[in-house]
């Protein structure tokens, strides 16, 4: 959490340079590893389409999609927050887990695999593109090179 | 004595009551600013209510509102809504599509017959004919009438309809625009290639109003802090963007941080954050102005508003604002202010939401200078002057 070197001078306060703090808080926090995680990826779901101007913040999201891919298939620990009859209901639970687990398993197998796919495809198309604008660019610079002075 | 200067208004829909979106309600405004001022105002509309039907409610004819004669006329009948939609699923996906086509998307949009004929008529008496928002048909045909005469208030946005040549064609055609920022003129100049000197930025102005903070906070046995969201809710207004963001901000820091929300829509928040939303629906001005008081900050993650009178009115009740970046004017306003912070992803939302939860004498800062800016440049005494300005 940022809570830095903010001041309140003569003139009040000065938004721009609290916001240029924090935006560097936030760029030593990612460097960092602080906002990782599938859960950052699924808050930013409805903010892609503002982010398409933003190319630092699509890396980072591919990376938090990277690490959110994969849905975890591993057994969980049981819980029950009703205090009557939790341990019962905690046996119902866990047998009804045992029972359903070898079809779950299967299905979020599955579904990983597509998952995998998916980002496999996305960061194809990323680097097919990120190659196609170089190489434009690189011609463009050589192009202009060629240009007469003025 | 001088004969009073005549001015019409021309809008799909005239804002009655509470339902109708902040375009209409600052052209009533204006409309009755200018009656104040000794002009007569006509308002031209149609006899819908609802934005989703189009479907004639009130009757044809006439009646006067504080001043303003509103004329309603029929909206036309047997839109072909398949080919409407059809076009618009293509422009919405930036598809490219010929003159023509726009041409069938505006005449299957919202159109009354009746209402270009009034002005075909009748339109020479009037000095002055101010129009807006900019994507409806209506507009688009209305504005070709008598362009000689016609100042576009466009309510203009980043967005594909902003790119199609009919409407282009509009904002070169007209004799002037009326903008709500210079974000918004300066969208207008990019993307048209407008000359800057037939543009004025306006605005809509704002007057002082009492707060109650601690009545509101009793009335709704509030004990925590919290955000306060007013308006439509809908993905293009950034919802759905900030009920996620809160419930990680919840998660992530601990802290416990409610929502409040004023307004209409439906919306579908994450299951652990819906105990700790407080959904107040339509409520009085006064209502939505106590909540803003007793609010740590007021949240507008939307990337597409002209003006946004929400957050200026957040100011005047000396609460300042969290935005969202993407959109150039409310920013602006928080950098011109100093009476907000802006977000473009999560972290950026933690980070400026964590600092106006540790800093209180920040957030007072920051609400005195929006308020400040809002009296300054917001004041119905400064938004006349700029308006006889852009009418005279």
């Amino acid at each position: 959490m940022s809570t830095g070197s903010f001041e309140i001078g003569a003139e009040g306060v000065d938004a721009g340079q609290i916001m240029a703090e924090i935006q560097e808080t936030v760029a030593a926090k990612m460097q960092s590893g602080a906002y990782a995680g599938a859960q950052l990826a699924r808050a930013e779901r409805f903010n892609l389409m503002n982010m398409k101007k933003d190319e630092n913040f699509f890396d980072f999201y591919m990376e938090s999609l990277r690490e959110a891919v994969y849905v975890d298939i591993n057994d969980f620990e049981i819980l029950e927050r009703r205090a009557v009859f939790a341990p019962l209901l905690v046996r119902v639970k866990r047998t009804l887990w045992s029972l359903l687990k070898f079809y779950t398993y299967r299905l979020w197998s599955q579904q990983n695999q597509v998952n995998g796919l998916l980002l496999s495809a996305t960061e194809e198309v990323d680097r097919k593109y990120r190659d196609k604008i170089r190489n434009l660019e690189e011609r463009l610079a050589k192009l202009e090179s060629r240009l007469p002075p003025g | 004595m001088a004969k009073p200067r005549r001015i019409a208004f021309v809008s799909p829909r005239f804002s009655e009551g509470p339902t109708v979106g902040g375009a209409e309600t600052l052209l009533r405004q204006l409309a009755e600013r200018l009656v104040k001022a000794g002009w007569q105002v006509d308002y031209l509309t149609t006899c819908a209510r609802n934005h989703f039907t189009w479907e004639n409610e009130i009757p044809p004819g006439t009646k006067t509102f504080s001043g303003i004669t509103v004329r309603y006329f029929p909206v036309d009948g047997g839109r072909d809504l398949d080919a409407f939609i059809r076009i618009q699923d293509r422009i919405s996906r930036f598809v490219p599509v010929t003159r023509d086509e726009e041409l069938i998307w505006h005449r299957n949009n919202v159109n009354s017959t009746a209402l270009y004929d009034h002005l075909r008529t009748e339109g020479h008496h009037y000095d002055k004919i101010v129009m807006g928002p900019y994507l409806f048909a209506l507009v688009v045909f209305a504005s070709q009438i008598h362009p000689d005469r016609t100042l576009l208030l466009p309510c203009l946005h980043d967005e594909c309809f902003a790119r199609l040549e009919t409407i282009r064609d509009m904002f070169l055609k007209v004799s002037g625009l009326i903008f709500n920022a210079e974000p918004e003129r300066d969208l207008a100049a990019q993307l048209y290639g407008l000359d800057v000197s037939r543009a004025h930025v306006v605005g809509m102005g704002l007057d002082n109003f009492p707060v109650d903070p601690e009545g509101f906070r009793h009335r709704h046995r509030l004990h925590a802090p919290y955000i306060l969201y007013s308006g439509r809710r809908e993905p293009m207004k950034g919802t759905p963007i900030l009920l996620d963001y809160l419930d990680l901000f919840r998660e992530r820091t601990g802290m416990d941080i409610k929502l409040v929300l004023t307004g209409s829509g439906p919306y579908d928040p994450p299951s652990r954050l819906s105990a700790h939303i407080l959904d107040l629906g339509f409520v009085s001005e006064q209502e939505k102005h106590d909540a803003m008081a007793g609010a740590v900050a007021f949240c507008h993650p939307s990337a597409n508003e002209s003006f946004s009178i929400v957050i200026l009115e957040s100011w005047l009740a000396g609460t300042p604002v969290l935005v969202h970046a993407a959109g150039s004017v409310m920013p602006f306003h928080c950098r011109k202010s100093n009476g907000g912070l802006w977000f473009r992803n999560y972290p950026e939302f933690e980070e400026a939401l964590s600092l106006l939860l540790a800093k209180p004498a920040l957030r007072v800062a920051m609400g005195q200078a929006g308020c400040a800016y809002v009296q300054r440049e917001y004041s119905w005494k400064a938004v006349e002057h700029r308006l006889e300005q852009a009418l005279a």
